[in-house]
């Protein structure tokens, strides 16, 4: 019934006056992440469970911004309106909603939702914009790693290993509107930070020299602007003497010392004899305590 | 007495004069507490002082240009605050003398420059007797970041520990690089120097804590100090390694240390003995 009388109501008035007729004008008002899984249930609940989402509440936000009083770092913690290559303004309302729903879809200057897809929805006015689908839409905040992307020269962006293409869903799940609508591409809104696979690190051994290779993240290994993440390497070496000697470093980009994509970087290992080399290389992520293996590998000198 | 007499009087009277062969801190209050952060962002009872010290000044510089009735305004403007500010820190109100205040404001209105003078003496010296006791302990304990909270994870031992304990660990390790080239043990030189570096990079971490910009965190952990490590890095690795080039640049960092000392250990020094 309802069907039939959106139909009717199209062929009467046109389509532009209807989209009018439905405008739910609190949309346009900056609402909170909530109120927008009204309609978009399913990336509301992904949302939910990313960094993004707890950009503002998480605990060690708190604490590394001393009770908020970091003013540098709010902005991106909870953007008022997100653009390409700009730092965003602090946002006034919501800020325990993090990296919001708004944060990055609706402009002020069109008064719309932006995406990348164009899409008839009624409730709000929304446009298609081509910049969702560029790295350097996350470039405002995730500064440092968007220029480490950029000397890479790689051309997959931040958004195909962030933001996983999930096929061709339905953007939102309302009954029954969902029924006006066809399912589309759809990416996912879990903005994964994503594990190195042991193919991404290489390691081989030089004379007395451990060398290891970022070969398949294309930024550097970990990035970050502000936070503490880390890669850890442990390298227990056996010499042919007998001797054994554990060498550990941290590479973090704190210290400037992450692994630069395509770039060798050097640890020397105690002089002797090598004749093997036990090698693990793990990571924690910065708002994580715990440490994950990324690759355990054992390299062998060739026999003389 | 003419103007210039005034003028003289009352920057004697506000400010604080130290002579002496010694100087004793003492613990700030406890309810000073709340004036401060991580309590309060306001910094309350210090823009009190500034106020006081402003509308002290206003006085003078109004009386100096004639001006009798706006000299009046603000030391109607200096009582107020001095008797709110007195009762502030419940531990410190013996050194306020609210009656000093209103003979302040009396002898503005008597518009009698000799009684303003005797007035503004009495009064700035409770002032002068408290910044005396109290100022510098206040600025060590609060307006120095506290080392504290900081924790770092030291990248030799994957552990994360204390500031000072990593400060420990940090100068150790280049004690020990020192102390095993002078033994010519060029092994275990290497592994402390290789330890040395990694945790003079790791100081990073800390640092920026609070130098969030990249050009402040530059001017102390920059190009100078990021060079003398990979250069002891090179050379500790070599078959016999050269020892001279190997001090020149721990001197090199050692700028740095100095640097940062220089502004943080005291404060933190008097910061960790109150805090006992």
């Amino acid at each position: 019934m309802t069907l039939l009388l959106i139909l009717i109501a199209v062929v009467v008035s046109g389509c532009e006056r209807l989209e009018r007729v439905f405008v739910e004008e609190d949309l346009l008002e900056r609402p909170p992440a909530k109120r927008c899984a009204d309609c978009h249930a399913d990336i509301f609940k992904e949302w939910e469970k990313s960094r993004h989402a707890l950009a503002w509440k998480s605990e060690q936000f708190r604490r590394e911004t001393e009770n908020f009083r970091k003013l540098k770092c709010l902005s991106c913690h909870a953007p008022h309106q997100v653009d390409p290559e700009k730092k965003p303004a602090l946002r006034v309302e919501f800020r325990e909603d993090g990296v919001s729903c708004v944060a990055c879809h609706f402009k002020e200057e069109t008064k719309a939702m932006h995406g990348p897809l164009k899409v008839w929805s009624p409730p709000h006015p929304s446009k298609k914009d081509l910049s969702y689908i560029r790295s350097n839409f996350c470039a405002g905040c995730h500064q440092e790693t968007y220029k480490e992307w950029k000397l890479t020269k790689v051309q997959k962006t931040c958004q195909a290993c962030h933001m996983p293409s999930l096929g061709k869903k339905d953007l939102i799940q309302k009954f029954p509107f969902y029924l006006l609508h066809l399912a589309k591409p759809r990416h996912s809104h879990e903005f994964p930070a994503l594990k190195a696979k042991p193919e991404d690190v290489e390691v081989r051994i030089e004379g007395n020299r451990l060398v290891l290779k970022n070969v398949g993240v294309p930024h550097n290994l970990p990035t970050a602007d502000q936070g503490d993440p880390k890669l850890y390497l442990i390298a227990e070496v056996f010499y042919a003497d007998g001797r054994r000697r554990t060498v550990r470093k941290v590479f973090s980009p704190q210290a400037k010392t992450a692994l630069v994509y395509g770039r060798p970087k050097v640890v020397p290992l105690p002089k002797g004899e090598i004749r093997e080399v036990r090698v693990k290389i793990l990571r924690r992520l910065a708002w994580s305590d715990k440490r994950e293996l990324i690759k355990e590998v054992t390299l062998r000198t060739p026999s003389p | 007495m003419g103007n210039v007499g005034l003028v003289l009087g009352l920057v004697v009277a506000g400010s604080v004069l130290f002579a002496a062969d010694k100087i004793i801190l003492k613990k700030p209050p406890e309810s000073l507490k709340k004036y401060y952060p991580p309590q309060s962002q306001k910094f309350e009872f210090l823009s009190n002082m500034y106020s006081m010290s402003t509308s002290f000044y206003a006085v003078n510089l109004n009386i100096n240009e004639g001006n009798w009735d706006k000299a009046l305004e603000w030391a109607k403007k200096l009582k107020e605050t001095y008797l709110k500010t007195s009762k502030m820190v419940p531990e410190w109100k013996d050194y306020f003398k609210p009656k000093l205040a209103e003979d302040f404001v009396k002898a503005v209105q008597s518009k009698n420059v000799d009684r303003v003078i005797e007035a503004s003496k009495k009064l700035g010296q409770t002032c002068s007797r408290c910044h005396q006791d109290n100022q510098i302990a206040v600025k060590l304990v609060f307006h120095f970041p506290s080392f504290d909270e900081i924790k770092l994870e030291d990248p030799i031992e994957f552990m994360e520990v204390k500031t000072g304990d990593y400060m420990k660990k940090l100068s150790n390790s280049m004690k020990a690089l020192r102390i095993y080239l002078e033994q010519g043990n060029t092994e275990m030189a290497q592994e402390a120097g290789t330890n040395f570096v990694e945790r003079a990079r790791g100081l990073r971490a800390m640092c920026s804590k609070c130098h969030t910009q990249k050009i402040s965190e530059e001017a102390i952990l920059g190009k100078a100090f990021e060079d003398a490590l990979a250069k002891i890095e090179d050379l500790i690795t070599a078959e016999k390694p050269n020892k001279d080039e190997i001090f020149k640049n721990l001197a090199l960092i050692g700028n740095t240390c100095t640097k940062c000392h220089n502004v943080h250990l005291i404060p933190e020094m008097v910061q960790e003995a109150f805090a006992k």
